[in-house]
């Protein structure tokens, strides 16, 4: 009955074909092309950001990098991605080791508390950040930022590494570590550590991301000497209109490709034989 | 003799010495097990799931605390000392490998938390590998092989370092029943040759039987009977040890005297009949609820000029043909009787609904109180320390 069911729907694979493609196109148009029309404005002629551009010139690239402030912004915001990564990474890898298999009351009130930076809009978080690090004179401190955007990168690491454990680690692998002579600096060395590792990796990519990206925490917590790229193309966008932002947006897109490109061959060299 | 044939093998000897096991409030999963794992021995606990036999194994292994009794290796409490520091290999149900290690790395690992070098870790490793028959397969990933040869990989890692026991979970659930009669052969091969001592913990009878110097048979957290196969087999200490290993036929009755090796036994159809006397528990006084117990294989259907000690006249319910036997399910005084018979041959076949004579031998039906075989399921305290 159900056999000949799939059997009639199949003549009419070739029509949900197109309808599939039909719904999915527009999904993808919208996803991919505001990162591509960057790229043309970014070879515009003129001193203003606009499209269509007027073909063709790089002045706006070499004007991007010879700029100190924009250069300065550039790296001010992988240096706080950085630490951000490293102390979310840190927080959310062993709050989802501690978490592992273990009942205890509150367990998901703790488990919401780490969530709670994506859940919480982040005009409030910024809002409360900057009420909290005022009075001690932090706002306009790197490090201070770099914190703040670790609690946002501390639930994507929780959940990657929460993931990642789930499927890499059993009570058994652990026990039969241990009775194999394991203590616990090689239980966590040899059982722990492979286990978490592709979480800890995607959680903390996903991390950069989303600490590079942020631009609400940064404008609240932003002092003259800590603008990030994404605070600067924001009030950029506001003032001038250089083609400067097109300039750096272009470059980080083509960043992101080429990672996405070496991610994905690392992928297909590992499951090669 | 068989004593010095032990004592000349390798491992040590394990006592488990009164041990009791509960969570919290909860009832007793393990009470008051007692066994001892002689050196070079093959030992399997065998109940069904929920019987406590798992925890037993992890509670000598150190995974579980102990609530009462002792655990120990050649006289030595191992109490105190966490898992890592005991000396037990240990293969767990899927068996545990490190999935992002070499097989080869795999075995050596124990050798390198013992802190052996490198080259002599990888040498050992190499040469268990050979032993359990996968040399060539070393800088395979576990992933990459086979069920039943991450099975070898498991026994090979567990052996390596030569440790106390060698204790088994269940290691052969997951495979299909060809591979894991022919790897029922080759551990206990591999542990002749090894000369290690092995706990083994199964529901599988079959795999008990084949395997086993000794079962010890549990339920409900006991250890119900504790010998040979063919003890455990043939005098059964209880109705559950009768029906868990193998299938055996019960047949109440009051006890009427004792005549010599047999028990005489009146029927709940008024005939008389003899069964031995059981080799393990009491004797039975006059008066007492006995059961009989006959294996299926040990009762005859009796030709009209053939006679036994005892029969009784039934007719046929069903008939299953099994290939090596067929059984046959009886209806004899309103009670269902099971027999099977190796002869398969076509003309002696006979139809459901067929008037038949079923005899047995008087040494073949085994006399057994006749209590329920479970326990009330109460809360047991266990028994007060002793000073």
């Amino acid at each position: 009955m159900a056999l000949s069911d799939a059997a009639q729907t199949r003549p009419h694979a070739g029509l949900g074909r197109i309808l599939l493609f039909a719904a999915c196109m527009p999904v993808l148009v919208l996803l991919v092309l505001p990162s591509l029309i960057i790229v043309p404005m970014a070879l515009t002629k003129g001193d203003l950001i606009q499209f269509p551009p007027i073909w063709i010139s790089i002045h706006s690239f070499t004007d991007y990098l010879g700029d100190p402030a924009w250069v300065t912004s550039t790296a001010l915001s992988f240096k706080v991605a950085v630490l951000a990564v490293a102390i979310g990474g840190f927080a959310g890898a062993t709050a989802a080791i501690a978490m592992h298999g273990r009942v205890f009351r509150g367990r998901n009130f703790v488990a919401g508390l780490i969530m709670s930076p994506i859940v919480v809009p982040a005009i409030v978080l910024a809002l409360g950040d900057y009420l909290l690090f005022a009075p001690f004179q932090l706002i306009g401190n790197w490090i201070a930022l770099a914190v703040v955007h670790a609690m946002h990168v501390t639930p994507y690491v929780f959940i990657a590494v929460q993931t990642s454990l789930t499927v890499g680690l059993s009570t058994a692998l652990l026990r039969s570590a241990r009775s194999l002579g394991a203590g616990r600096l090689s239980v966590f060395r040899f059982v722990y550590w492979p286990a978490i590792r592709p979480g800890l990796l995607a959680g903390g990519v996903l991390g950069f991301a989303v600490s590079f990206d942020d631009v609400v925490l940064s404008l609240f917590l932003q002092g003259p000497n800590t603008v990030t790229l994404p605070v600067r193309m924001f009030t950029a966008i506001e003032y001038d209109l250089t083609p400067k932002i097109a300039a750096s947006a272009s470059i980080f897109i083509a960043l992101a490709v080429l990672g996405l490109a070496v991610h994905s061959l690392g992928a297909r060299g590992r499951t090669a034989p | 003799m068989s004593d010095l044939s032990l004592s000349q093998r390798g491992g040590r000897r394990l006592d488990v010495e009164g041990v009791w096991k509960s969570y919290g409030s909860q009832p007793f999963v393990v009470r008051d097990v007692s066994f001892a794992l002689e050196p070079g021995e093959f030992l399997t606990l065998l109940g069904p799931s929920g019987s406590g036999k798992t925890t037993i194994l992890m509670l000598i292994a150190g995974f579980e605390t102990l609530s009462r009794g002792k655990i120990r290796v050649d006289g030595r409490d191992i109490a105190g000392q966490p898992p890592e520091q005991r000396n037990f290999g240990i293969v767990f149900q899927g068996y545990a490998l490190f999935p992002h290690m070499s097989v080869l790395d795999n075995v050596a690992f124990p050798l390198r938390m013992k802190g052996v070098g490198m080259r002599e870790r990888l040498r050992q490793a190499g040469e268990m590998l050979e032993k359990v028959g996968l040399d060539g397969l070393g800088s395979r990933r576990p992933h990459e092989l086979s069920g039943g040869q991450q099975q070898r990989v498991a026994l090979a890692r567990a052996l390596v370092f030569e440790p106390d026991a060698l204790l088994l979970d269940e290691p052969l659930g997951a495979l299909d029943r060809k591979l894991r009669e022919q790897l029922q052969i080759e551990i206990k091969e591999l542990q002749r040759r090894v000369g290690v001592s092995v706990l083994l913990v199964t529901h599988d009878q079959d795999e008990a039987m084949m395997m086993s110097d000794r079962i010890a048979v549990m339920s409900q957290g006991e250890v119900i009977q504790i010998g040979s196969p063919a003890d455990v087999y043939l005098h059964p200490a209880t109705p559950f040890v009768a029906g868990f290993l193998g299938e055996t036929n019960l047949l109440p009755g009051t006890c009427c005297g004792l005549e010599g090796d047999h028990v005489v036994i009146r029927f709940h159809n008024g005939e008389l009949g003899r069964a031995r006397i059981p080799r393990f528990g009491g004797r039975p006084a006059n008066g007492d609820a006995v059961l009989a117990s006959i294996r299926p294989e040990r009762i005859r259907m009796l030709k009209p000029d053939e006679g036994a000690d005892f029969f009784i006249e039934g007719k046929i319910v069903s008939r299953t043909f099994l290939g090596r036997h067929t059984r046959y399910v009886i209806n004899a005084d309103s009670q269902l009787v099971v027999a099977s018979t190796t002869d398969c041959s076509e003309s002696t076949t006979l139809a459901p609904g067929t008037p038949v004579r079923l005899g047995w031998l008087s040494e073949d039906a085994q006399s057994l109180a006749d209590k329920h075989p479970r326990r009330p399921s109460k809360v047991v305290q266990p028994k007060p320390a002793k000073a």
